[in-house]
């Protein structure tokens, strides 16, 4: 039997507490399992608030951190076992990262095209110009872009959703299989954030991709995910298909989180801030 | 002084509440810079005007770099260079009097600022100070625009904050041991604690999350129906718009292109860039497909001539290469900046509806 993309198998990460005496631990994630199935690529979502954990589970998976408790599987192998550099090359051209900031992801003083040549030479060992020319300009057709567009310009000559695509162009340099976005749109503008979150629908469907999408905006969640979990505190409160989960939340830390969202048809029915008004939950 | 007969002073009692708090006329902003010998201006604020009542929400939303932050330092009268005000004016008509706000002397600025003009920012932790405790900064920052001293404003301070939901047990604290909703809402507290007649409102809520986020709006909102302020609310997030504000204006490209009741906005948008916000906009339930704008966000240094939108407009005709189109109301208290819509508002809905995917 072929093995899943992506076992995460009863995972946990404690941190030790801060300061010289201090005996507390910080659990930042608690016996977190799911499993990515390797014929079915997805958008698999990872829904909490600051300090649930979610990043850490990203650094786990993208192999940056080491858990504390349980394992992590990709392709059928221990993330634990991956310590050569070859190892963790031929790992990170298979697992690929992109952040929420387009903007620190780039170096300033660099021409953007840099990043999806090293990302050609390294990943995916194009030793020649042309093939590394080619490998990128492929990469770049993917997402909107080409290489005549991009070639020799600064970040700073881009806007964030420009910027953005371009670092999904540079994931997907290597044709992985997973991609792991950190909130990748909460920085971009409104009328560019919609462009970025179909690229990442048109990656599952067009290529295969699975796609791991932190976040903690609902509404983006339900518009591109195709399962999802809830974390609160670093455990996992709820998990299951993304419309029914969110559609009507169970556990009363999903139905608080759903009832918080701002919606333009609540704010017309009175269910926005009003009701929030009249009950001052404000402490 | 004459006395004036009781029907005549209702009726300047009248004329006082119509004039709103802050009238914004054809002000312009721009940021001169001077770069290896070679003068570029950006146009940050282009022709902007508008007015916000009292006791009003007033949203302004806006992508970044649609000139919603130069609006603001230019409105507060936080100008330095090398942003300077070309034209315009910026005049508040406070209980004590109208003021314009670039004729001030520094001394007299100072003196309405967070007494009769105060602030909410993005980011909570440039208003507090991160080395001394919470009851400092409110020293710091109201002690000498109220008439209370030691024990009365100590008592004032404390009734303020249980009035916000909040203990007294957070004057100790300082910033770093507060959560970031509850550094908002001190913020929020410190920036009423003063009465303020006009709040200004930067962003107060992106950095937090949802569950925090509605918390600190309904404080918001019921601080200023308490105290009947006005409220200039930005931020980029729509549907925060539209769950807290009264009226709304859009930024594009440092003009303001549409203006109405929030309400009206959301159920009828009229201008393009309007109606893609709003329907681009994801929401739970919704299973539409949404598609982002084409092409990039303008480059206020290089402005396009004509309509700043029009590169990306589905609607755009010749005349929007050439002219600028200006702010036209179209109903009472809606506004909008487009040739194609001010035209024949009727022919806009068609169109849109074939371009909507």
């Amino acid at each position: 039997m072929k093995p899943n993309l992506l076992d995460v198998d009863n995972v946990s990460k404690t941190f030790a507490g801060r300061g010289l005496f201090s005996r507390r631990m910080k659990r930042a994630v608690r016996n977190v399992s799911f499993s990515l199935d390797a014929d079915r690529p997805e958008v698999f979502t990872i829904i909490g608030e600051s300090g649930s954990g979610k990043s850490t589970l990203a650094s786990m998976i993208l192999n940056t951190a080491r858990p504390t408790g349980g394992s992590i599987r990709f392709e059928g192998r221990d993330l634990a076992h991956i310590r050569s550099r070859r190892d963790r090359v031929a790992f990170m051209s298979r697992v690929q990262a992109i952040f929420q900031n387009p903007f620190d992801a780039f170096n300033p003083l660099k021409p953007v095209d840099r990043y999806l040549y090293t990302a050609a030479e390294v990943f995916s060992g194009c030793r020649t110009k042309e093939a590394r020319e080619t490998r990128v300009d492929d990469a770049l057709h993917k997402v909107g872009l080409s290489l005549a567009e991009v070639s020799g310009r600064f970040p700073h000559e881009m806007s964030g959703g420009q910027l953005q695509r371009i670092a999904i162009a540079r994931a997907l340099v290597s044709s992985p299989s997973l991609i792991v976005a950190d909130e990748p749109v909460s920085m971009i503008d409104a009328s560019l954030r919609m462009t970025v979150i179909n690229l990442f629908r048109m990656l599952r469907d067009d290529l295969g991709v699975s796609i791991i999408y932190i976040t903690h905006d609902l509404a983006t969640a339900y518009y591109i995910s195709d399962r999802l979990i809830i974390m609160q505190t670093g455990e996992v409160v709820e998990a299951g298909d993304a419309r029914q989960v969110l559609a009507a939340p169970r556990h009363p830390y999903s139905i608080r989180l759903r009832e918080a969202v701002l919606s333009v048809d609540g704010a017309w029915r009175g269910t926005g801030l009003d009701a929030e008004a009249i009950q001052p939950s404000l402490r | 002084m004459t006395l004036l007969h009781p029907a005549a002073a209702s009726a300047a009692a009248e004329d006082d509440a119509a004039i709103p708090l802050l009238s914004v006329d054809r002000l312009k902003a721009y940021y001169r810079l001077k770069l290896f010998g070679i003068d570029r201006e950006v146009r940050a604020v282009d022709d902007v005007t508008f007015a916000i009542g009292r006791n009003e929400i007033y949203g302004l939303a806006g992508e970044s770099s649609s000139g919603k932050s130069t609006l603001i330092k230019t409105i507060a009268g936080a100008i330095r260079p090398p942003l300077a005000v070309e034209t315009g004016s910026v005049c508040f008509n406070f209980s004590d009097g109208t003021r314009d706000i670039y004729r001030l002397t520094p001394r007299e600025l100072g003196e309405i600022r967070w007494k009769r003009l105060s602030y909410i920012m993005q980011g909570s932790m440039s208003v507090l100070n991160p080395v001394r405790r919470i009851r400092h900064s409110f020293t710091d920052f109201a002690l000498p625009h109220v008439p209370e001293k030691g024990a009365a404003f100590a008592e004032r301070i404390g009734r303020h904050l249980e009035r916000l939901h909040l203990e007294r047990s957070v004057l100790d604290a300082y910033p770093h041991e507060l959560s970031g909703g509850m550094r908002q809402r001190v913020a929020i507290a410190l920036a009423t604690v003063c009465g303020p007649e006009f709040i200004i409102a930067d962003e107060p809520t992106t950095a937090l999350d949802v569950i925090v986020q509605k918390g600190v709006l309904a404080m918001l909102r019921g601080i200023q129906r308490e105290l009947g302020s006005s409220v200039l609310f930005v931020t980029h997030d729509m549907a925060v718009h539209a769950n807290l504000t009264d009226r709304l204006g859009i930024m594009y490209a440092g003009r303001l292109v549409e203006e109405g009741r929030t309400r009206d906005l959301f159920r009828q948008p009229l201008h393009p860039y309007t109606r893609h916000l709003i329907s681009s906009l994801p929401q739970i339930g919704d299973d539409t497909p949404k598609k982002g704008l084409e092409g990039s966000p303008p480059n206020l240094a290089a402005p396009l001539s004509g309509c700043r939108f029009h590169p990306r407009c589905p609607l755009a005709i010749d005349i929007c290469r050439r002219e600028a189109p200006p702010m036209v109301a179209v109903a009472p208290g809606r506004r909008v900046a487009c040739h194609v819509v001010t035209a024949s508002p009727d022919a806009v809905a068609p169109a849109m509806e074939e371009v909507r995917p």
